[in-house]
């Protein structure tokens, strides 16, 4: 049985509804681009014109770049995305479907197909937009299309069947058989494989055992998790309830959400809220003897307890610290009981893999990486946003043809850092790296959870390294050694190379630091704490020697090793750099090019950011 | 103005604090969740209360005391009645964060961390907020901003401070 396509999956949410809706993307990304004033005014505009409608708030499509986006569905036909909805085009659109009976061409990026509704024609259907293209939509199949607070919408588009599907076709075996046969392996960044992890502790003995998601999604610029919660919240639900029958005698299970996610928190309350009223939670289960409840946990800000057994401490009201492994939660987790620990991506794929079966699932993806990855991608690139692929996906098609290439296009690619405060920086030469959990390792950086971040020419690798040891250095919880010193140590090492103060050795140095750090480390978080330092000096090692040599940074961001110059030839003696300049450091006159004093220049960047023609460097 | 002084913490009294815990059952494990709805009502956890959230759960005042520094999202001092979450993230820090940061520190004349003198802002630099296509971003009581530069964020804070001494009873409803 194959999955619904996102045709039948959209019919679903347009049965019976015979006036107008329109979609407004309200996820975090949505509502910090304005979406909710874009809502009054849609409810204002329809209200002047007489217009009965229906407005249904959406989670992320992923097409963060072109928020606030807002879709427009009449009656049996497809439904029309507009990208970078302000005030001023609301009257055009509505003008374009309400009076014309077409479409606004000028502001509309895709249209999403419904199926037994017809097409506009000359607008490009979503998944032939370079953005959509390459990319395979199964853990975030729902997200941007369905309303995440209706549990009605999350039914119409085959929610909860897996769930009926299990209890009444399936024994628990059957169900970690097909997590076996789908290949999926923790999306959080572990890469162990699910059917496993349920089978070891559907074998621990216990008469009450635990399933708890992950939800502490920590690593700086990725927003996988955060995605699907807001947008999808109940197949994460439906996930843990296939964990609960699969590992047998669990009743309760825990989402521990970091609490810089409120929307999702609030989203999930939602969820369980709805899903207990219809008995998808709570109490004989659908008529059956199967039981099982969930309770949010909120985190309180600590990263460290994004792993599993500082989690787990943090959840039974302890410091999050972690502890040795084993004993492994899937012998004794939460108070000591056989506890099943997985991550939102992976929950999220759980009701898919029943519904379609594992040979489906393990049809997409590479050898040893099967089914999709979900990433963020974001940085210095045109395309930022939530992105699923196939596993196994070149880093180029990633960067180039779904990221739709640089932000800028005068300044080229310089690397793409994988992984978040655990992984590296993969250069140019990397570029046709297929991104699954082996390969990327063997490029130096891990896949982790799903956070690329792209760098450009203007970027500093060493600023970079720098950036993300601080981070790590910060979130050690100190219980051990080599993390608590040997970080610290290193990042007064990068720091000193940053300011102009690096020593020959140095480098030597933090290489020695970091294969300490590593081996000898308790827990991921400092064992993984050195990656993002030796992949960049594998890579960038000029540019480290640049700094302590030459004590130059050709990337033009440490302050102190910077010397900005104008470019006669590139000058064009406009005069935009000398008024921008709060220290009076750049003279010019008319029809001269300009000058940069040194001595007071405070390396604000003020005149390099107002110079249209790139003379400044 | 709402958690200015210690002189509104007085008022808490030790049977609203032995209600609040038993509504969590009194138990050990659930001692991060009452120090958090203990925060949320009084903006802060001062240290006489956390002491008698120790006694009636059980647990020593130092193991207390460990639990509430381990995160850092608890406080131990009031706080300003606007936080000013700016994110300094990767993708935030590459598109220019830091600047941010500087230009707020410069327009409040306050340092990471601390409370404005008038106690409407803190300043409160944050790893992700996870909305890094709007990069860089700041969340303030909930309310996200996007795509920021030093002087739309100069007048955002002008904003809240004209909307603050106009009405100076509400509080900023957060985002949902």
């Amino acid at each position: 049985m194959a999955t619904q396509t996102v045709e039948e999956m959209a019919a679903g949410l347009f049965h019976d509804v015979a006036i107008p809706t329109i979609h407004i993307g309200m996820a975090t990304c949505g509502l910090a681009a304005g979406a909710r004033s874009i809502e009054e005014l849609v409810v204002k505009e329809l209200e002047k014109r007489g217009i009965d409608a229906r407005i249904v708030p959406t989670g992320c499509i992923g097409m963060c770049h072109n928020e606030p986006l807002v879709d427009i569905t009449m009656p049996g036909k497809y439904r029309v995305s507009y990208r970078n909805v302000k005030a001023l085009i609301i009257p055009q659109i509505f003008d374009a479907h309400f009076v014309k009976g077409e479409f606004a061409k000028k502001y509309a990026v895709c249209q999403i197909p419904i199926a037994g509704h017809t097409a506009y024609e000359g607008l490009p259907l979503m998944a032939e937009t370079g953005f959509f293209k390459g990319q395979v939509k199964i853990v975030s199949s729902r997200c941007g299309l369905i309303d995440p607070s209706s549990i009605d919408d999350y039914i119409a588009t085959n929610g909860y069947k897996a769930l009926r599907k299990m209890l009444t076709e399936m024994t628990p075996e059957i169900v970690i058989d097909e997590m076996t046969k789908s290949g999926l392996r923790g999306r959080g960044g572990g890469g162990f494989y699910t059917g496993l992890k349920w089978k070891l502790t559907r074998q621990s003995p216990g008469e009450e055992k635990y399933v708890v998601c992950n939800a502490d999604e920590g690593d700086p610029g990725a927003f996988m998790d955060r995605s699907i919660l807001e947008g999808d919240p109940h197949s994460v639900l439906e996930g843990m309830l296939a964990a609960a029958y699969a590992i047998g005698n669990a009743k309760k299970g825990y989402i521990y959400c970091r609490a810089e996610y409120p929307l999702a928190i609030k989203r999930l309350r939602k969820a369980i809220d709805d899903a207990r009223e219809r008995n998808f939670l709570g109490d004989n289960i659908l008529g059956t003897d199967f039981s099982f409840d969930i309770t949010i946990k909120e985190g309180a800000g600590a990263y460290v307890c994004g792993e599993e057994t500082a989690l787990l401490a943090s959840l039974m009201g302890e410091r999050g610290m972690p502890w040795p492994k084993p004993p492994f939660p899937a012998q004794k987790g939460v108070w000591g009981k056989p506890t099943v620990i997985n991550n939102v991506e992976t929950l999220g794929n759980v009701g898919h893999i029943i519904l379609s079966g594992g040979d489906w699932y393990a049809s997409y993806g590479s050898e040893k990486t099967k089914g999709t990855k979900t990433f963020a991608l974001t940085g210095s690139i045109k395309n930022s946003g939530l992105i699923e692929v196939p596993a196994g996906t070149p880093l180029r098609s990633i960067v180039f043809d779904i990221g739709g290439g640089m932000l800028e296009k005068k300044i080229p690619f310089k690397a793409a850092q994988l992984g978040g405060p655990s992984g590296g920086c993969i250069p140019v030469t990397g570029l046709d790296t297929p991104v699954d959990f082996e390969n990327v390792i063997a490029a130096g950086a891990i896949m982790g959870s799903g956070g690329i971040v792209i760098m450009d020419e203007a970027s500093c690798i060493v600023d970079t390294a720098k950036f993300f040891l601080k981070f790590t250095q910060d979130e050690s919880c100190g219980e051990c050694t080599p993390c608590r010193v040997g970080s610290k140590i290193m990042l007064e090492i990068l720091t000193r190379i940053t300011e102009g103060k690096g020593q020959e050795g140095d480098l030597d140095e933090l290489i020695r630091l970091s294969m300490y750090v590593k081996s000898n480390s308790l827990c991921g978080l400092g064992a993984a704490a050195p990656n993002p330092v030796l992949s960049t000096i594998r890579y960038f090692r000029e540019e480290f020697e640049a700094h302590i040599r030459d004590k130059h940074c050709p990337g033009t961001v440490c302050a102190n090793l910077i010397k900005y110059v104008v470019i006669e030839e590139d000058c064009t003696t406009c005069g935009l750099c000398e008024p921008v300049c709060p220290t009076g450091s750049v003279t010019w006159d008319k029809g001269e090019v300009a000058h940069i004093n040194l001595e007071t220049c405070i390396r604000c960047k003020a005149c390099v950011d107002a110079c249209k023609f790139r003379a400044i460097i | 103005m709402a958690h200015s002084d210690s002189a509104a913490i007085v008022q808490i009294t030790d049977e609203e604090i032995d209600h609040i815990c038993e509504e969590f059952g009194n138990r050990e494990g659930a001692v991060v969740q009452i120090l958090q709805t203990i925060q949320e009502k009084y903006g802060y956890v001062p240290a006489e209360i956390l002491e008698r959230v120790g006694d009636d759960l059980g647990i020593p005042h130092s193991k207390m005391f460990g639990v509430l520094t381990f995160y850092s999202q608890f406080y131990r001092e009031p706080r300003g009645k606007f936080i000013l979450k700016v994110c300094v993230g990767t993708a935030c820090h590459v598109r220019g964060a830091g600047l941010l940061v500087d230009k707020i520190k410069e327009n409040l004349n306050v340092e990471e961390g601390e409370n404005t003198e008038d106690m409407l802002f803190t300043l409160e630099p944050v790893s992700c907020l996870g909305s890094c296509a709007l990069a860089p971003m700041a969340m303030v009581n909930g309310n996200t901003y996007g795509k920021l530069s030093g002087d739309k964020m100069v007048e955002i804070l002008r904003q809240i401070k004209d909307e603050s001494s106009a009405e100076p009873v509400s509080e900023a409803t957060p985002a949902s």
